[in-house]
């Protein structure tokens, strides 16, 4: 851990040197927009490119995207300059342009001073309407679960989250954790009773013994009892309950 | 779709048992099968012990891959910006039309694939109509096309 200080907008931030210019911006205060970051993800794709600053290091200046660049020592970061507007307001009225219909999206819209993107709009599955395609879910379905159930399907425009042949998966687990992850709230996932539905795959929930809500997919009981050794019946009653 | 088992297994055989050998394996069945067979996915999986979803992301990225049946013979047109400007979408319609598919379409024979690409590499030709990915056909004049695909059984 060795310990370097950087200045952002001027000011001196002593940081851990390889730690990301966000998160050591974010933790200083200074707020950086972006939506495909998640600190519990290790690969940083940088994929929605909201997280633009201005670095300048060894006399060069550029746009980076903040998420995954690695702060070094005498590195100057500006995350507010015109440059960074312009251009971040550029990336958003193209984000808005894919997926009309997120609120998260029209948000950051409004937010970045956009009221209609001037691009063609694509009209598609409702999903894909506000599926942005960090991939975050999948990272998350691989890095965080470990299942590996869905991958990012197809490229360019058509590009979007997926199960194998577009077909229920059998190693999805129900657990809905692309869902929570999701930046742009693009995934189904509709907890109906018993039973959720999520990726074309319905997975019956236990029920709490105590509250009797029905709280967790048994297929997700199964996964994590063979993967930790942890004993079943800890899963009889949910979180508030034990 | 009546997919030989036993030839899967023989591609699978001729690589490494690693990631890397992916890509080449999914050519592999595109090459012999003319398409890259749900059963031959799922197989590889099993073998190289890569998830399902991953070999799928890959099978549908890239364009020289196809999930569906391909014909005997791909037709590809050219529309790279030289042969754009030299008519490009008016050849593909009429080469369309004489094998009566769209692009991307397979005619009910089995006989063509015709497809639009974005360069070939030789736009002094332009527009260029490449067959199978070794004939190539000078484009200006659509009846001589025309008269050479009829070669392909």
């Amino acid at each position: 851990m060795e310990k370097i200080t950087i200045k952002i907008n001027g000011k001196d931030i002593e940081a851990v040197k390889d730690q990301s210019v966000l998160e050591v911006a974010r933790e200083n205060g200074f707020a950086i927009p972006a939506l495909c970051f998640h600190p519990e993800i290790e690969t940083r794709a940088g994929s929605c490119r909201v997280c633009l600053v201005e670095v300048s290091q060894n006399g060069r200046t550029r746009l980076v995207t903040s998420c995954n660049y690695p702060v070094r020592k005498g590195l100057e970061v500006r995350t507010d300059t015109d440059l960074v507007r312009r251009i971040r307001k550029g990336v958003v009225e193209l984000l808005l342009s894919r997926t009309p219909d997120s609120p998260v999206i029209q948000k950051l819209a409004r937010e970045n001073g956009i009221e209609k993107s001037r691009f063609f709009v694509d009209e598609g599955e409702h999903y894909r309407n506000r599926c942005i395609a960090c991939s975050l879910c999948t990272q998350v379905c691989e890095e965080v679960v470990g299942v590996s159930a869905i991958s990012m399907l197809d490229r360019g425009r058509d590009k979007a989250p997926g199960t194998p042949y577009l077909k229920p998966s059998q190693v999805c687990i129900g657990c809905g954790a692309c869902a929570y992850a999701c930046p742009t709230d693009a995934i189904s996932m509709i907890d109906e009773g018993e039973v959720r539905k999520i990726w074309g795959r319905e997975f019956k929930m236990v029920t709490c013994s105590v509250c009797g809500k029905p709280y967790i997919p048994e297929a997700q009981v199964d996964w994590i009892v063979k993967t930790t050794g942890k004993d079943r019946s800890f899963f009889d009653k949910c979180p508030d309950h034990r | 779709m009546g997919i030989d088992i036993r030839k899967i297994d023989e591609i699978i055989e001729r690589y490494d048992k690693s990631e890397e050998s992916l890509l080449a394996i999914l050519q592999d069945f595109q090459h012999t099968f003319r398409y890259v067979p749900e059963e031959g996915m799922k197989r590889v999986s099993e073998v190289l012990g890569v998830p399902e979803s991953k070999i799928y992301g890959v099978g549908t990225f890239y364009k020289a891959l196809s999930l569906k049946p391909v014909g005997r013979h791909t037709c590809k047109v050219c529309t790279g910006t030289a042969c754009h400007l030299k008519g490009a979408h008016t050849l593909t319609d009429i080469i369309g039309k004489e094998l009566g598919v769209e692009p991307g379409g397979t005619t009910k024979d089995g006989r063509f694939t015709l497809q639009t690409v974005n360069c070939v590499g030789a736009c002094a030709l332009a527009p260029v109509v490449m067959v199978d990915d070794e004939d190539y056909y000078e484009g200006s004049s659509p009846q001589d096309v025309l008269k050479n695909l009829r070669k392909y059984k």
